[in-house]
């Protein structure tokens, strides 16, 4: 059984075939990157794979569960969490309680728990472990800050500790670095190595950025014109021709 | 300690207004106490009203949800001759499931066609009451339902519904809990989580809120209270039609909520108890009352919109603005 | 159910979908431009038929002077709707909408203030006589909606299509950013939505007033479906609203001949509920609200 499989992926817009025919398998603890250049079909695949989209045809599964055509909370219940290419946040809270809120799926909220039991989310052990995503990712500093008031290096961060909140085994991240400057892009790195090294969450990421993908990843699947185009090691993928002149010729430069 | 003392500040508050309530019909006439307990009743509808609008989803068919705790109300209690205690939770139950119809097309919508939908279903079932003259007794609807009783004249434990005080305690008891059950929910993860959901439907989805289900539960659990509210009103004022629960009843109840806003527990409170008091307070304006009602809500929605609530941060940023003009000036 | 009868039926639905139509169109159009959702539409077609009732009843002007006058004067409530509610809420669907059920109120009132709260304004119908078509009478004033609405709405498509302000009002209900970006004024956009929106309202609600009982409150029941109307056109959607108003004309009209008029709201409801969960989106639309 494999962690997670996508099979003949395919995605039709009307005429326009924006995944076709895509196949690829990640192992458990693995960094995965997608790339690919702009117009590659990468957002559409991400959306393939967490559920935003349904597939024209083909499958994606995930533990051995066919996970293509489920709901993204469905999805995300079994295990496989995505983050957003924008800053995507309950601005109307702190960054605690937005990383407490992430944990919903893993708590025994329910309605009638709510209204007689011991449900309130300002009492402490309902915390606790929101406290301890909070300080793993080093954010202790924001703690009690409002997430809209955030820079947006640290928003993006937070988003990935909300994903991680759910306490996923496989966290898909929709270029984690874009928009970010270099500082912010290290930090970014060494947290999304951090959580696959320490918490052994497998990592999936489409990502623009080359130079984070080619640090970050032990292996790359290159996506152009909604096609799978080469697979293999940073260094394979560096020196394979079809690549430097798909990159190329979409005006861009592996780096 | 801030947070302690604020909740403490909270406690005494709460005590204070209970018990003014408490000792309300000792102080205002046998008239004013009618009005007080469709006043606690309105606390309940806009309470309940809340808790819909925290998954962003505003309604327009709360009106008629009371209407159907009431109309069942008068149904089990009239015809059916059922005692309270089972007329009441049925109410409350019976609403809760036309909520769950309405709320499995809705939850297929969002925003403005969610609110408009959601108002042309409860003029379906507004016209169900209309057209089906039995049970619901067509355009005249139920009249003479029966006051409820907890035992028989004699009995120690008798209690007189006929005294409009008995039946002021018998609501507010129950105004309380609905309160108390809501306030639980607002500060519940459960709650949080449903907020999520108006901050942001994909994010919450995404961490695994199932947000088409919440959506519904919520739409349940507010219409659940909705027809507590409607169940109250039937047995109070013993007689209800279809003209009770108009579009302008609705209107009502939104001005409510957008003069006290409804982001905080708090909001809706204020704005039934400001809106209630300039009621009472404007008879004298007789037919011109709705479009000074109307000059308010537009007037909220312009200049103040989120409410009264949201007052107090306001006039602490505009300090802030102008001690800091002050400094540099 | 002779021949008569069905000829009735149709005569009467192609005219109740008629003037369905020239109150829906007026509420898609201000949708499509910025989201402007106006719940006091059903007061401006009640403003319209009091336009009528004013100009030709009490004053003694023609009546199809009258009707044509409504346009401006509904029109012109329409823009003090936008200037004053629209545009400081806009981005706020909700907001406007919640808004102008205040403006609803306040029409209401001055309406009732002005010619008396809930009596019945009768209009004597300057068109008096029926024709008979197969068996079926139809009263020529009932018989004027429909081509009317046919000029109404082929003057709009004209306008929208042809003209320059209307091809501006397109452009700016598919991409207000790009229409901006073209030099075109988004509070001139707005404002002759609203415009228009009114302008057809008032008169529907003016060709109206003969037939059906005029009283401040008898916008509501048109209101409710036209809002149905729309949500089964697709919310923005003029060709949408067009359609819908048929559709509903009809399904209304039937059942009201086999059952009665409450039977017909329910079944309207119950098909918009339908088209809900089929397509949410609605029949034509594109937009998502
Ligand atoms: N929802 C959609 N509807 C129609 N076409 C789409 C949609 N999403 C993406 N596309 C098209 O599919 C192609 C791939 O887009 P995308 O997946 O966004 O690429 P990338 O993320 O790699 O830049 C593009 O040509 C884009 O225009
Ligand atoms: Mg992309």
């Amino acid at each position: 059984m494999s962690f997670f499989l996508v099979e003949n992926l395919t995605k039709k817009f009307g005429g326009l075939i924006a995944n076709n025919n895509i196949s690829m398998e990640v192992e458990k603890g693995e960094i995965r990157g997608v790339i690919g250049p702009n117009g590659a079909g990468k957002t559409t695949f991400f959306n393939l794979v967490s559920g935003f989209y349904r597939p024209t045809s083909g499958k994606v599964s995930f533990k051995g569960n066919t996970i293509s055509g489920l709901s993204t909370n469905k999805i995300a219940r079994l295990g496989a969490v995505r983050t957003f290419q924008r800053a995507a946040l309950f601005t109307d809270f702190t960054v605690l309680e937005n990383v407490s809120i992430a944990q919903h799926m893993n708590t025994n909220s329910s309605l009638l728990n709510a209204i007689f039991g011991h449900d309130n989310h300002r009492e402490a052990e309902s915390l606790e472990r929101a406290e301890e995503i909070i300080e793993f990712l080093g954010m202790q500093q924001e703690r009690d800050t409002m997430a809209d008031n955030l820079s947006h290096g640290l928003q993006r961060q937070l988003g990935v500790a909300m994903a991680l909140a759910t306490e996923p085994e496989l966290l898909m991240l929709d270029e984690p670095v874009a928009g970010m400057n270099s500082g912010e892009k290290a930090v970014m790195v060494g947290m999304i190595q951090k959580i696959r090294d320490k918490w052994g969450v497998t990592v999936l990421l489409v990502e623009h950025d080359m130079r984070t993908v080619m640090n970050l990843c032990e292996k790359i699947t290159v996506l152009d014109f909604g096609q799978k185009l080469a697979e293999g090691s940073p260094e394979e993928i560096r020196s394979n021709p079809k690549v430097i002149e798909a990159y190329l010729g979409a005006d861009d430069s592996v780096t | 300690m801030l947070k302690f003392n604020l909740s403490n500040h909270l406690l005494v508050g709460s005590l204070v207004v209970i018990v003014f309530f408490v000792v309300a019909p000792n102080l205002v006439s046998a008239y004013r106490l009618e009005l007080l307990t469709i006043f606690l009743i309105n606390v309940i509808l806009a309470q309940s009203y809340r808790l819909m609008a925290t998954t962003g989803d505003w309604t327009l068919c709360h009106y008629i949800l009371m209407g159907v705790g009431a109309y069942a109300t008068g149904v089990l209690a009239k015809m059916a001759g059922l005692p309270f205690y089972v007329v009441m939770p049925m109410a409350c139950v019976v609403t809760a499931f036309v909520s769950l119809l309405f709320a499995i097309p809705l939850s297929r919508t969002l925003g403005f066609a969610f609110f408009i939908a959601s108002f042309a279903l409860g003029e379906f079932v507004r016209h169900v009451w209309l057209k089906f003259h039995y049970p619901f007794g067509g355009a005249r609807g139920i009249n003479g339902i029966p006051k409820l009783e907890i035992g028989q004249g004699g009995e120690w434990y008798f209690i007189d519904f006929w005294d409009s005080q008995n039946f002021y305690y018998f609501t507010l008891i129950f105004t309380i809990l609905a309160l108390m059950i809501l306030f639980r929910i607002d500060r519940s993860r459960l709650g949080n989580a449903w907020k999520s959901i108006y901050s942001d439907r994909e994010l919450s989805e995404s961490i695994g809120i199932d947000v088409a289900k919440s959506r519904i539960m919520v739409f349940c659990v507010s219409g659940f209270l909705a027809g507590l509210a409607g169940s109250l009103l039937a047995y109070q004022i013993g007689s209800i039609d279809p003209h009770n629960f108009e579009m302008v009843e609705m209107v009502y109840l939104i001005i409510w909520c957008v003069v006290g806003g409804v982001k905080t527990f708090w909001g809706p409170l204020i704005g039934v108890l400001s809106m209630s008091v300039v009621f009472e307070l404007t008879r004298p304006l007789a037919e011109w009352r709705p479009a000074l009602f109307g000059l308010i809500l537009i007037l909220f929605l312009v200049l103040l919109p989120g409410g009264l609530e949201t007052l107090p941060a306001r006039i602490r940023a505009m300090l802030n603005k102008t001690s800091k003009q002050r400094e540099a000036g | 159910m002779g021949v008569d009868t069905i000829v009735q039926t149709f005569t009467n639905a192609l005219v109740l979908g008629s003037i369905y139509a020239m109150v829906a169109v007026g509420l898609a159009i201000a949708f499509g431009v910025m989201q402007m959702a106006n719940f006091a539409h059903g007061e401006l077609f009640m403003a319209g038929s009091y336009v009528v009732f004013t100009l030709y009843t009490l004053v003694g002007i023609p009546f199809l002077i009258a009707v044509i006058l409504a346009f401006p004067i509904v029109a012109a409530i329409g823009m003090v709707f936008e200037r004053l509610i629209f545009r400081p809420t806009r981005g706020n669907v909700l907001a406007g909408f919640m808004a102008t059920a205040g403006a609803g109120f306040i029409l209401q009132v001055l309406v009732g203030q002005q010619w008396g709260v809930g009596l019945m304004r009768s209009i004597q119908t300057p068109y008096p006589g029926s024709t008979e078509i197969l068996g079926a009478a139809i009263s020529y004033q009932r018989l004027l909606i429909f081509p009317a609405t046919v000029v109404m709405v082929s003057g709009l498509w004209y306008f929208l299509t042809r003209v320059k302000h209307g091809k501006a009002l397109r452009a700016c209900a598919q991409d207000p950013e790009a229409a901006v970006l073209q030099g075109i004024s988004l509070n001139k956009m707005t404002s002759l939505a609203m415009l228009l929106s009114g302008g057809f309202a008032g008169v529907g609600g003016a060709l109206m007033a003969p037939i059906i009982p005029v009283t401040p409150y008898m916008g509501h029941t048109f209101a409710v479906t036209a809002f149905i109307i729309v949500i089964v056109g697709g919310m923005a959607s003029i060709e949408g609203a067009v359609i819908a108003a048929f559709i509903l004309g009809f399904i209304h009209t039937i059942v009201t001949t086999m059952y009665d008029s409450v039977t017909a709201t329910m079944v309207g409801v119950f098909f918009m509920a339908l088209v809900l969960i089929v397509k949410p989106t609605g029949l034509m639309g594109r937009v998502k609200v």
